[in-house]
């Protein structure tokens, strides 16, 4: 197989599945109907997941997959089928315009900062620039040259598993952004399942207990202000089912 | 000797060497042909284990609950699959008509996709793999993970309230338990220290020169927990909740016919045996083993799986949602952490290659010693947390029996007042 032949292929997929990524993804914000939405967004990752491919970076693209597909987006369908009606209704997304000026915002500053035009910002009126351009220059944002290097880009080395492995352990590499996420995570899991958690018997009493009490004394705060109290105070039973579940 | 053993490969060279020499004038075509046909192969294998297995499983259940099963098309009803196929094709093709309707007929598809890509990274024989990939474990269960997402869209695009309810109880299954069988594969992982499949049979094959042991004699635990989570995750019996008939009427594919039907229908043994396939090549050495060649050694140790599916299908009623959630969240996922740390320090303490045991230090022990160690504790926190699960199913099931001798005294009292 000659080289230019390997640009070649290399190349049509590349079109193929950037053409599949961005396809998808404006399908998904152009479509009034969000379950469709969410499975575009599902190609859109699968898309991505082809580049990694491309880029040489198996682990990257089958955890994409998995990941994102087997767990995110299943995550967003579900919000979607819970929020709104799970039947009849289809769920129409009513914030399209919000969305598509966030999307350019973004859009705009991501091709300030990467794209090929070499501006000129006063780092002293927005400091937050100082935070993307770095040292080198700090007044000059962007100016990447888009055009592809001349030289054949280098393989990724076999052991790249082995080597993300010991980099995310490494107290010089990413041992500390590693730890920290580990951690945010463990406490969302933990307030996940103090929310969900199933309550006590005790508990439920001692909340219907209160409940009833909060509402009594309303009444008669009302009663002694000369009103009629305008709200039922709650059945024993509602207290109860809302508790439980 | 050599032409009988290498045979799957001796097919594929012959093969690869005439569209080599058809398309000698570019040898990415080639390339791409011989690799389309190798896909092509390795779907219609899919297909046609699919057609047999449907017969014999249903002739091993027929014989676990004393009957005879299918017996009238062709000689011991060996005609049956074809019957069946013959009878989905001609099968009206019906769509709801409040379906989504590109939903509704994409998810059979995406099913049976995501079921085919698995056989990719599965080698069959020495040399006879769809592709080795350096990422081949994570690559099964990730595609595993992928019928979720057809599962999901059968559901919803069926616009059935049944077929929804299989979809939600899909997604809480099969995300459950994808959790213990990762947990499960580490420990392969990491004595292999590769994540290619290719790698992980040669390890159990030649272990430093020495003659292989299967990995289910280093982690018996991790191969008990990594079947019944493979069970769950194929949503075969008991363990079949997303269809459960007497429940939810037949679960996300309630309104689907012919040959969408059939196409869910292959998916679910498809994936059933890639487990069947996976396990083997995880767990009892893969292609690897005496006298007999490699394929048929790997087509064996498929079969006795999947036979362990069948015979679990015909004997075990299906679970409770509950008990199912409680089975892995609650014993699975612990254990299986413990487990794992467990064994990863016992693998740092105890090491078989003096370099590492120079590097890192521990104590350096021959292959069948660490082998030895390694089984004894794993059978240990098995037989202890069976042990501890005993004794809590023991305490629960005896408040239980309390509770309904209190109510039967309380009716007996009440009729007779």
């Amino acid at each position: 197989m000659t080289n230019s032949e390997i640009m070649t292929i290399h190349q049509a997929l590349f079109i193929v599945m950037a053409l599949a990524v961005l396809g998808s993804a404006i399908f998904v914000v152009t479509t009034s109907n969000l379950f469709r939405a969410a499975l575009m967004l599902i190609l859109t990752f699968f898309g991505i997941a082809g580049l990694f491919v491309l880029l040489d970076i198996g682990l990257f693209a089958v955890a994409q997959v998995l990941i994102y597909i087997g767990a995110i987006s299943i995550l967003i369908i579900f919000a979607v089928m819970l929020t709104r009606g799970m039947q009849g209704m289809v769920p129409r997304n009513s914030q399209a315009v919000a969305a598509a000026v966030t999307a350019g915002i973004i859009f705009a500053v991501l091709l300030l900062l990467f794209g090929p035009f070499r501006v000129t910002v006063d780092v002293a009126r927005w400091p937050v620039f100082s935070l993307f351009a770095g040292n080198a220059s700090p007044r000059d944002v962007g100016g990447i040259a888009w055009t592809p290097p001349n030289q054949p880009i280098p393989a990724m080395p076999e052991t790249y598993i082995a080597d993300f492995g010991r980099s995310l352990v490494d107290g010089n590499q990413y041992l500390l952004p590693f730890l920290l996420i580990a951690f945010l995570v463990d406490v969302v899991l933990a307030g996940a399942i103090f929310i969900a958690r199933q309550r006590r018997p005790a508990e439920i009493i001692e909340d219907r207990r209160r409940q009833a009490e909060e509402a009594a004394e309303e009444a008669e705060a009302m009663r002694q202000a000369g009103m009629t109290p305008d709200v039922a105070p709650l059945p024993e039973g509602a207290v109860a089912s809302t508790a439980e579940h | 000797m050599d032409l009988i053993n290498d045979l799957l490969k001796i097919i594929g060279d012959f093969i690869a060497g005439i569209i080599n020499s058809i398309f000698g004038f570019s040898p990415f075509l080639a390339d791409l042909v011989t690799m389309g046909l190798a896909a092509v192969m390795l779907c219609t294998f899919a297909a046609l284990s699919f057609m047999g297995l449907t017969y014999v499983e249903r002739k091993v259940v027929a014989r676990i609950q004393d009957r005879v099963g299918p017996n009238q098309a062709g000689p011991f009803g060996l005609l049956q699959p074809i019957a069946d196929g013959i009878k989905m094709f001609t099968k009206e093709d019906t769509t709801p008509a409040t379906a989504d309707r590109w939903v509704y007929n994409l998810a059979p598809l995406v099913i049976a996709v995501f079921a085919l890509t698995t056989y990719a990274v599965l080698p069959f024989a020495p040399g006879v793999v769809g592709t080795n990939l350096n990422v081949g474990v994570f690559y099964i269960i990730a595609m595993g993970s992928g019928s979720i997402v057809a599962i999901i869209m059968a559901g919803w695009g069926s616009n059935n309230k049944y077929a929804l309810l299989g979809a939600f109880r899909t997604v809480a299954q099969l995300v459950g338990y994808e959790v213990p069988m990762l947990l499960n594969v580490l420990p392969v992982v990491m004595i292999t220290g590769s994540l290619s499949l290719v790698d992980i049979i040669n390890q159990q094959t030649t272990l430093n020169g020495n003659p292989g042991i299967p990995f289910i004699v280093f982690f018996p635990f991790s191969a008990l927990v990594f079947l019944i989570s493979g069970i769950a995750e194929t949503g075969r019996s008991p363990f079949d909740l997303l269809e459960a008939e007497s429940e939810i009427v037949a679960g996300f594919h309630v309104e689907y016919s012919g040959m969408k039907f059939a196409l869910f229908f292959l998916g679910e043994y498809v994936n059933a045996l890639a487990v069947a396939f996976v396990f083997s090549t995880l767990f009892l050495g893969g292609y690897a083993g005496p006298v007999l060649p490699p394929y048929i050694w790997l087509m064996l140790k498929a079969a006795v799986v999947f036979f362990i599916f069948m015979w679990l299908r015909g004997t075990l009623p299906r679970v409770r949602v509950d008990q199912m959630h409680n089975l892995n969240w609650k014993f699975f996922v612990p254990v299986s952490i413990v487990h794992l740390v467990v064994v990863m320090a016992l693998m740092k303490l105890f090491v078989t290659s003096p370099a590492l045991a120079q590097a890192n230090g521990g104590v350096l022990v021959t292959p069948g010693a660490q082998a030895a160690i390694l089984f004894v504790a794993s059978l240990l926190i098995l037989i202890g947390s069976l042990a501890v699960v005993a004794r809590r199913a023991r305490i629960l099931r005896l408040q239980e029996a309390a509770v309904l001798e209190q109510r039967r005294a309380e009716n007996i009292a009440a009729v007779s007042a």
